[in-house]
């Protein structure tokens, strides 16, 4: 019974997983333009999923309007927090953008617990059900979630290398000046990189809000914090990385659950970070591990 | 008067934190761990005082030393590989220590009550102050002996070689490795003596509030920590002591009146600062406008 059940949490974790893909990847693409990061993104993803919400509630709709909605929302908040904390801060200053995005991330999590007096919301149900495979369960929203999530990964990647925006995206990554002096404009390619990356987010949070079947302003830490760690475990910069990892927290994140309950659990995802750090600083995909 | 004395104890606590995090940032590293750092203090602190009955400042001592040791040992795997991985691993790490003092229960009897850490209820009864006959103002007047201690001893840094190192790493990592800087060394140390700091704060907070939980060290504490010297400027311990009065005296107790509101303002007044003043309210250039302007007063 014991293999079930971890067999149960792994198949749960790594369903579940493909939302910290999305947010790592949101993380990873900001790093990879514009080598920065971009503190503000986990709270602004939430708050996308906040403000879908509101709508649906407000004006009626079926569920899965709300993702759709939490996008668009995501991708305004992503332009939106491109303008405030990049846009007129000299990117030479390291330590500015990072500090703006700290206080943007602060200012949006206070708005989130000022509008909704900090009570969690219930969120739409977009699928339920469950589905019994052998002696597994399968639940059907997060089955929901990890379809959506890859159908949303699909579409980046073919913005990213199918596309002439998306070539336009990968040039500023590889060389900003080079990119300029071919005509590509800098700042239009950084808004974009933030409009996409705030949709991505949006999307992202209303699809964790649909499978945890609530919104809190409790979630944006934890959210912030495991993208951050994707990031990192992915390699800085990659997506394929960034994708994988995530899927790797999300296991992790349950068997932990498993193991150790659900108080503790967070204590172990955040070390295996530190088991990265120390063993495989680059990420998983770096050949060597380089010193800066 | 009690009013100002405690938030003179509020602005001296705060003051110790901005300077831990002002250490670190000037090599250039950003740390998200002081409030791990001062919870660490905190715990260790109130614990020695409470359950082995050791005199204060033994404790005090023994928290800053603990905070330091962990600092220096979450430094070496972070700082090895790029900056903006220190930034990910002490958000981590901050977050490990509070989750393990959120699961951390260790009670012993004393008489008819059981004291000690109780997982999320926190730390009751860290009554050392009161048992010794402490008043408000001996409180403040120690904490700010602390602080002024802690103060001239970075100032003093700064004004020595080991100050000279660490703004070289923090202007510029190639160019110092070069001058035959190791850089790991140089941003361990810092990372240590900014643990130490942190955690003679925390040990201060933990026994003038007398009761410490998980949710006292939360990424806002951090943010905080940060925010002082940032928004001070790294040119002069000094602007860390202005943005904490301005932040604690000014816009949390002064702008009370605001209610919940005012929880929105620092946000947003850290994102207007970064945009209007990228390098702080008192940098380099303009320390050097009031030097020339006080000299030639003095002159």
């Amino acid at each position: 019974m014991l293999f079930v059940d971890l067999v149960q949490s792994i198949v749960d974790g790594l369903l579940f997983g493909a939302t910290y893909a999305l947010i790592g990847i949101g993380f990873t693409l900001v790093f990879g333009v514009l080598h920065k990061i971009n503190m503000a993104y986990g709270a602004a993803s939430v708050g996308g999923a906040y403000a879908a919400l509101r709508l649906i509630v407000l004006i009626g709709g079926p569920a899965w309007a709300s993702l759709l909605i939490a996008g668009i929302a995501g991708g305004l908040f992503g332009l939106l927090i491109y303008w405030i904390c990049f846009r007129f801060i000299p990117l030479s200053n390291p330590l500015a953008t990072l500090m703006s995005t700290v206080g943007m991330f602060l200012l949006a999590e206070e708005i989130i617990v000022h509008t909704t007096d900090g009570m969690p919301q219930n969120y739409p149900v977009v699928v339920s059900g469950i589905a019994d495979v052998g002696e597994l369960m399968i639940r059907g929203d997060l089955v929901f979630v990890f379809v959506c999530a890859i159908i949303a990964m699909i579409v980046l990647l073919y913005l990213l290398y199918r596309t002439k925006l998306g070539i336009a995206t990968r040039a500023v990554s590889q060389q900003p000046i080079a990119a300029q002096l071919v005509g590509i404009r800098l700042d239009h390619i950084n808004a974009l990189t933030f409009v996409v990356t705030g949709a991505l987010g949006g999307f992202a949070g209303a699809l964790i809000g649909s499978a945890v079947g609530l919104l809190s302003p409790l979630l944006v830490v934890p959210l912030t914090i495991k993208g951050l760690i994707v990031t990192v475990i992915g390699g800085l910069g990659s997506i394929p990385g960034a994708i994988i990892a995530g899927l790797l927290v999300g296991v992790a994140e349950n068997v932990f659950q498993y193991f150790r309950g659900v108080t503790e659990r967070d204590i172990y995802v955040m070390l295996l970070l530190f088991v990265f750090l120390v063993f495989r600083p680059g990420g998983i995909f770096s050949s060597t591990a380089k010193r800066d | 008067m009690d009013f100002y004395l405690g938030l003179a104890q509020i602005i001296g606590v705060h003051t110790l934190l901005g300077l831990s995090a002002y250490v670190v940032l000037l090599t250039g590293q950003v740390s998200l761990a002081q409030a791990g750092f001062m919870a660490i203090g905190a715990y260790v602190a109130a614990m020695l005082t409470v359950l082995s009955g050791w005199p204060l400042m033994a404790a005090l001592i023994a928290a800053g030393l603990v905070a330091g040791i962990t600092a220096c040992l979450v430094g070496f795997p972070a700082l090895r590989v790029h900056g903006l991985m220190l930034v990910v691993a002490t958000v981590a790490f901050g977050e490990i220590v509070r989750l393990f003092f959120f699961n951390f229960d260790y009670q012993i009897s004393r008489g008819s009550i059981k004291v000690g850490p109780l997982g999320g209820e926190g730390f009751r009864q860290i009554r050392y102050f009161p048992e010794n006959g402490w008043t408000t103002l001996h409180v403040a007047l120690f904490i700010w002996a602390i602080v002024a201690l802690v103060m001239a001893a970075l100032w003093w840094m700064d004004r020595s070689r080991a100050g000279a190192v660490l703004r070289a790493v923090g202007e510029d990592e190639i160019a110092a490795q070069s001058c035959g800087i190791n850089l790991t060394a140089v941003k361990v140390s810092a990372m240590t003596a900014g643990g130490v700091i942190a955690g003679l704060a925390g040990g201060l907070y933990a026994h003038y509030t007398t009761h410490i939980e998980q949710t006292n060290f939360t990424i806002l504490v951090a943010t905080f920590a940060i925010a002082y010297p940032i928004l001070g400027g790294l040119s002069s311990v000094f602007g860390t002591v202005a943005a904490v009065i301005f932040i604690q005296g000014f816009l949390v107790e002064g702008l009370r009146f605001l209610g919940d509101w005012r929880n929105l303002l620092f946000g947003a007044l850290i994102v207007l600062v970064m945009n209007i003043r990228p390098s702080g309210l008192l940098d380099a250039r303009t320390m050097a406008a009031l030097r020339r302007l006080f000299g030639r007063r003095e002159g």
